[in-house]
C-alpha cells in the first residue's frame, strides 16, 4: 500500500506540506518515500527507509517549487533501494511521476521503451509512465495531452500524479486506486487518503475510476477519458479519517488482535476437508521433502520453530535458523528444501539467507503474506498466509495465520494416519479464539503487573515458541525486560532473574507429561515468590500453584498454541496500553525490516 | 438536497433475543445466514449512500470486527453509545461524524432498499424529514401511525388497540438540524426516544411519512430467526450463488455427493455436510458449520461455526455460534408453549434455542420450546427441556 500526496500554491511551504502529507500516509506501510518539486527545473529527493531519513536526506538539499508529489513506498516491484523510490524520472529528468498500484502490462512497455532507446533506473512498474510521457512530449503534445496519452496505454491499477519543468500544475488520474482532492484557499492538495492534508483544509473531492485531475494554484479540474469535464461535488470530512480505519479501535494492533478469526479462516478457506481429512495447498502437497531448514527472523523465527516442530512429529528432519546467521554462517544443505518465513516477504535477513540457499542448490520456498513480495517471486514455492494487511509494527494475526499456514504445510506434505482431528482443530480455531476476545481476563492481569520489573514466559514442546513469542511482543510494545524460555532451561541458569517482582507465565495446556513437567518448573518459580500466570485449557492442576489464570479452550495440542498466544497477546496490549506506548509504532522498531 | 450519508444505530442488546445476545447485539444476529445489519448496509448501499456511521454500544466489539472500516466500497465510521439511552440519544452520538442531511435507519431489522429509496425521494422533493411507513397487521409491537394528506398525523408507540394498520418501518431522512431538535427533546424515563423528536418536528412542521413496500422483517423473540430465515429464504436474499432452484452454496464448502440439499437452503463458507445428510428446505448453515453423516436438520438456522455429529436430527431448532450437538441430538421440533420469565407465548414454531458455545454429548434431545443458555454442558441422553440457564451442567 503505497502513499501519493501532493500540493500547488504553498509557494515555500510546499516541501513542508509534503513531508509532512508523507508523515500522515506512513500508517499505510513504507520502506522508502521521495518528493519532487517542480519550478524551472524538476528536483527530485528519495530515499529508502523511513520518512525520517527523507528528512535527514533534505536537510542538506537546497530544493523548491510551486508544485510537488510525494510518495511514500511499500515494495512490490523491486526491493525497497533509493533508486526505487518514488517519484521516477523520464530520460530528460523534466518529468517526475509518483504511483500507487501495479502496473500490469508494465513489462511490454517497457520492453517497447528500451529498444526505443529509454534507459531505466528502476526495477519499478511506475517508471515506464514517466518514459511515455516523454515519448509523447517529443511527438509534440501539450503537457496535459501527454500525459492523458500515457495513462491511455496503462492497464492494471494506478493513482497517478506527475509534475513537470517550468509548469506549476500537478495532472492526476485514478483507475481502481484511491485518489482524493482537498480544496484550500489558493492551494490544493491530492493524496491516498485525506489524512495526508487534512490539516490544511476539509474539503475534499473523491475522483472516480477513469477520471483526470489538473491542479494548479488558480483552480482545479476534474474531466474524464473524453476530456469532457466532470462535475463534482465536494464533500466536508469531520471526522478524522485515520481513526476509521481502526474501525474505533483505540489502535491498529487491539483490531488485528480481533481480526485473527477472520484471517484464519481466510487461511483455511478452500484449502481443508474435513469429511475426507484432506488437505489442498495446490503444487506444495507434491513437494514431499526429505528434509526442511526453516529460515526467519523475529516473530516469523517463532513461527518457524514450530513449524519445525510440526514436521519433525510427522518425521521429517527439520531445523530452523534465524535468517541472519543462515545469511552469513549457512550449514550443509543436503537436499533439504530451504522454508523462508517472512510476512512482508521483503525482510532482507531473511532474503539474504534464501539467495544464500539458492546459491548452493537448494530448492526454496516461502511462507509470506505478501503476494507479488521478492520473496515470493525469488522462491521456487510460495505459500500464503492470507492474513490481509497488518499495520501495527508488533506482528499479531499474521502469526495466528502463519501458524495455521504450516499446519497445512505440514498435513499436505507429509503422510499422517489420519488428519480429520487436526483439521477439525484448525476449523475451530476461529471460535476457540473468539471465546478468548469474548471472555479474556487479560486486561486485569495486566493491570496487576503492569509495574513489575520483569517479565518471564515459559512453555515446553509446542508452547517453547509460544512462550518466546509472548516475551518479544512484551518487549516490543512496552519496552520492558522480557524473556521466553523453554520451562526446562528455567533451571539452568534463568532461575537467578527470578524474584517477587518478575511474574512468571506459564503456558500449560493437556494434561500429559508435557503438562506435568512444565507444572514441576512452575513450582521451582513458586518457591522463589515469583507470580506465577498461568495459561491453561484447565486439563491439568496447574492453577493451584497460579496467582492468576487466563483460560483457553481445550483443543488439539497443535491448535492450542494459537489460543494461548492470544490471551498472551492480549497481556501485552494491555501493559502497554496502560504504560501509554506507541503501540502501532514502538520506538526504534520498523513493520518491515528491509536492511540486513 | 441529496443525502449521502445514513446512520445506523446498532447500540442496543435487544433484551427480547435473550440468550442469544449474550456475545453481540441483535443486529449480529443472523437473517438466514448473514447479520441482520448487513441487510441494513447492503438497503443503504443500493439507495447510493457512500457514508455510513454505525452507532454502536453493547458488544460493539463483534460489529466492528465483523465489517472493519468499510463495507462493499463505503466508509464505515463508528461511533459509541456508552449507555442506551434511547434512539435519540443513540442518534445524537452521531453528531460530528454527520455533515448535513442524513438517513437514520435501524440496524435490528431486514430491510429493502426500496423502503430507503422511497424516503430519500419524499425528503429531496419536499426538503421536509421523512419515515417510512409500512402498512402492517403487527402494530401493536411497533410506532401506529396516521396519515393526513401524507404527512404524520399521529404517532402511537405500542398502541394497546387494534385501530391501526399503519408503522414506522424505522428508517428516517432528517436535516442535520434533527441534533438541535433531539436536543430540546425532553426525556421520558431517562430515555432520549427518537420518536418524542419526530413528534417534536410535528409540532414545529411538517414530518412526511412516506407509504412504501418492500422486504421488511423483524425478530422480536429467538424463535422469530426462523420465521426471517424463511422470508429472506423465499425471496432469495441470499449472496451464494445458486447450485439448483432455491439451493443456495457457497463455493469454499464441502458438500458430500450423497447428502441432499432440500431448497430452499443456504449453505455458507468453509460448511462440511457430510454422506447422507439432508439439510433443508427452508435451513441455512452460517460459515464454517458441520452437519455430520446422515444428520438431518430442516427449518433451522444454525449459526457460525455450529458442530453437528452424524445422526443427528434438528426441525425448527435456531443454534448460536460455536455450538456442538454430539452424535444423535434430536430436536424433533414443532409447537410449544414457550416461557420466558413470567411470560408464556402460546403455541410457538419452535424446536429448541441453543444459543453460543453450548455443548451436548451424544444422544440428548430437546423437547419443543426449549431454551438453552450459553456456555451450558447438556450430558449424554439428556431429555432438555424448558429453560436451561447459562453455564448450566445437566446431566441424566
Amino acid at each position: 500500500m503505497c502513499g501519493i500526496i501532493g500540493c500547488v500554491g504553498r509557494e515555500d511551504e510546499t516541501l513542508d506540506v509534503l513531508v509532512h502529507g508523507l508523515s500522515k500516509l506512513e500508517y499505510r506501510g513504507y520502506d522508502s518515500a521521495g518528493v519532487a518539486l517542480s519550478g524551472d527545473r524538476v528536483d527530485v529527493c528519495k530515499k529508502s527507509g523511513k520518512i525520517a531519513d527523507l528528512r535527514g536526506a533534505l536537510e542538506s538539499r537546497e530544493i523548491g517549487g510551486a508544485a510537488g508529489i510525494g510518495h511514500t513506498r511499500w515494495s512490490t516491484h523491486g526491493p525497497p533501494t533509493d533508486a526505487n523510490a518514488h517519484p521516477h524520472l523520464d530520460c530528460t529528468g523534466d518529468v517526475a511521476v509518483v504511483h500507487n498500484g501495479i502496473i500490469e502490462n508494465y513489462q511490454s512497455l517497457r520492453d517497447e521503451l528500451v529498444s526505443a532507446g529509454h534507459s531505466f533506473q528502476s526495477d519499478t512498474d511506475t517508471e515506464v509512465v514517466p518514459h511515455l510521457i516523454e515519448d509523447a512530449l517529443a511527438d509534440g503534445a501539450d503537457h496535459e495531452a501527454a500525459v492523458r496519452e500515457a495513462i491511455a496505454q496503462l492497464e492494471g491499477s494506478y493513482a497517478v500524479a506527475v509534475v513537470l519543468s517550468g509548469d506549476d500544475t500537478i495532472y492526476a488520474a485514478r483507475n481502481d486506486s484511491p485518489l482524493v482532492l482537498g480544496l484550500g484557499e489558493d492551494a490544493y492538495y491530492l493524496a491516498s487518503d485525506v489524512p495526508a492534508f487534512r490539516d490544511h483544509t476539509d474539503q475534499v473531492i473523491y475522483l472516480a475510476d477513469g477520471e483526470f485531475a489538473t491542479l494548479h494554484a488558480d483552480g482545479w479540474h476534474v474531466s474524464d477519458v473524453d476530456g469532457d469535464e466532470v462535475e463534482k461535488t465536494v464533500d466536508t470530512v469531520e471526522w478524522d479519517p485515520e481513526e476509521t480505519g481502526k474501525s474505533g479501535y483505540d489502535h491498529f494492533m487491539l483490531k488485528e488482535i480481533h481480526e485473527q478469526p477472520r484471517a484464519i479462516r481466510q487461511c483455511l478457506r478452500g484449502r481443508v476437508d474435513e469429511l475426507t481429512g484432506s488437505v489442498d495447498i495446490g503444487d506444495l502437497g507434491d513437494l514431499s521433502p526429505t528434509g526442511v531448514q526453516f529460515v526467519a527472523c523475529g516473530t516469523s523465527y517463532h513461527a518457524a520453530l514450530y513449524g519445525a516442530q510440526l514436521l519433525r512429529d510427522a518425521g521429517i528432519p527439520a531445523q530452523t535458523f534465524l535468517a541472519s546467521e543462515y545469511a552469513t554462517a549457512p550449514p550443509p544443505i543436503g537436499d533439504a528444501l530451504v522454508v523462508g518465513v517472512t510476512q512482508s516477504g521483503e525482510t532482507a535477513d531473511t532474503l539474504s539467507a534464501l539467495r544464500e540457499a539458492r546459491k548452493r542448490g537448494a530448492r526454496t520456498m516461502t511462507v509470506t503474506n505478501t503476494v507479488g513480495s521478492t520473496a515470493a517471486r525469488e522462491c521456487d514455492h510460495a505459500l500464503y498466509i492470507r492474513a490481509g494487511p497488518e499495520i501495527g509494527v508488533a506482528a499479531s494475526k499474521t502469526f495466528a495465520s502463519q501458524l495455521t499456514a504450516l499446519n497445512l504445510f505440514s498435513l499436505g506434505t507429509t503422510r499422517t494416519s489420519d488428519s480429520r482431528e487436526i483439521i477439525g482443530a484448525l476449523r475451530d480455531l476461529p471460535s476457540n479464539i473468539q471465546a478468548i476476545l469474548d471472555e479474556s481476563n487479560a486486561e486485569a492481569v495486566a493491570e496487576t503487573y503492569v509495574d513489575s520489573g520483569a517479565y518471564f514466559f515459559i512453555g515446553r514442546g509446542l508452547q517453547y515458541p509460544v512462550a518466546l513469542e509472548g516475551a518479544l511482543k512484551m518487549k516490543e510494545i512496552t519496552y520492558k525486560h522480557a524473556e521466553g524460555f523453554a520451562a526446562g532451561e528455567l533451571k539452568h541458569g534463568p532461575l537467578a532473574l527470578v524474584t517477587d517482582d518478575t511474574p512468571v507465565f506459564a503456558v500449560v495446556t493437556g494434561d500429559g507429561e508435557m503438562a506435568r513437567k512444565t507444572i514441576g518448573n512452575v513450582k521451582e518459580v513458586e518457591a522463589r515468590d515469583a507470580p506465577v500466570v498461568a495459561v491453561t485449557d484447565g486439563q491439568s492442576d496447574v492453577e493451584r500453584y497460579a496467582d492468576a489464570v487466563l483460560e483457553v479452550p481445550e483443543t488439539h495440542p497443535q491448535a492450542a498454541a494459537m489460543l494461548a498466544n492470544v490471551q498472551l497477546q492480549l497481556v501485552s496490549y494491555h501493559v502497554a496500553d496502560k504504560l501509554g506506548r506507541s503501540i502501532d509504532k514502538p520506538r526504534n522498531l520498523a513493520k518491515s525490516v528491509t536492511v540486513e | 438536497m441529496s443525502i449521502d450519508t445514513a446512520v445506523v444505530l446498532a447500540a442496543g442488546e435487544g433484551t427480547r433475543l435473550r440468550p442469544l445476545t449474550r456475545n453481540r447485539p441483535k443486529p449480529m444476529l443472523p437473517a438466514a445466514n448473514r447479520p441482520i445489519i448487513e441487510y441494513v448496509f447492503d438497503a443503504l448501499v443500493a439507495a447510493d449512500v457512500t457514508q455510513i456511521v454505525v452507532v454502536v454500544g453493547y458488544k460493539r466489539d463483534r460489529v466492528r470486527d465483523h465489517f472493519g472500516p468499510t463495507y462493499k466500497g463505503v466508509d464505515l465510521t463508528y461511533v459509541t453509545q456508552h449507555k442506551q439511552l434511547g434512539s435519540g440519544h443513540a442518534l445524537r452520538q452521531a453528531r460530528t461524524a454527520v455533515d448535513g442531511p442524513t438517513l437514520v435507519v435501524n440496524g435490528d431489522r431486514v430491510i429493502d432498499s426500496n423502503i430507503v429509496r422511497d424516503v430519500v425521494e419524499e425528503f429531496e422533493r419536499t426538503n421536509e424529514p421523512a419515515m417510512a411507513v409500512l402498512e402492517r397487521p403487527e402494530t401493536s409491537q411497533y410506532g401506529a401511525i396516521v396519515l393526513h394528506d401524507g404527512d404524520v398525523s399521529e404517532l402511537v408507540e405500542k398502541p394497546d388497540t387494534d385501530e391501526y394498520r399503519l408503522i414506522n418501518a424505522g428508517v428516517y431522512a432528517f436535516e442535520s438540524s434533527v441534533f438541535e431538535t433531539i436536543d430540546e427533546t425532553e426525556r421520558s424515563d431517562g430515555e432520549l426516544a427518537l420518536t418524542d423528536t419526530i413528534g417534536r418536528l410535528m409540532d414545529d412542521g411538517r414530518v412526511r411519512g412516506v407509504r412504501t413496500e418492500g422486504m421488511w422483517v423483524d425478530a422480536t423473540y429467538p424463535w422469530d430467526l426462523l420465521t426471517v430465515a424463511d422470508e429472506v429464504l423465499a425471496r432469495g436474499h441470499v449472496d451464494e450463488p445458486a447450485q439448483s432452484e432455491a439451493v443456495w452454496v457457497d463455493p469454499a464448502a464441502n458438500v458430500h455427493d450423497s447428502a441432499v440439499l432440500q431448497g430452499p437452503v443456504v449453505v455458507g463458507p468453509d460448511c462440511e455436510v457430510g454422506p447422507g445428510s439432508v439439510v433443508g428446505p427452508n435451513t441455512a448453515l452460517g460459515q464454517n458449520v458441520t452437519v455430520g453423516a446422515n444428520a438431518t436438520v430442516q427449518s433451522s438456522v444454525l449459526d457460525t461455526d455450529t458442530r453437528v455429529a452424524p445422526g443427528s436430527t434438528l426441525v425448527d431448532a435456531v443454534t448460536g455460534q460455536d455450538v456442538t450437538l454430539g452424535a444423535g441430538t434430536v430436536v424433533p421440533g414443532g409447537r410449544a408453549d414457550v416461557r420466558i420469565g413470567h411470560q408464556v407465548f402460546e403455541d410457538q414454531r419452535l424446536g429448541a434455542v441453543i444459543a453460543d458455545r453450548v455443548t451436548a454429548d451424544g444422544d440428548a434431545s430437546f423437547a419443543p420450546g426449549t431454551l438453552v443458555g450459553p456456555r451450558a454442558h447438556i450430558g449424554t441422553s439428556v431429555r432438555a427441556s424448558g429453560t436451561v440457564t447459562e453455564g448450566a451442567e445437566v446431566i441424566r
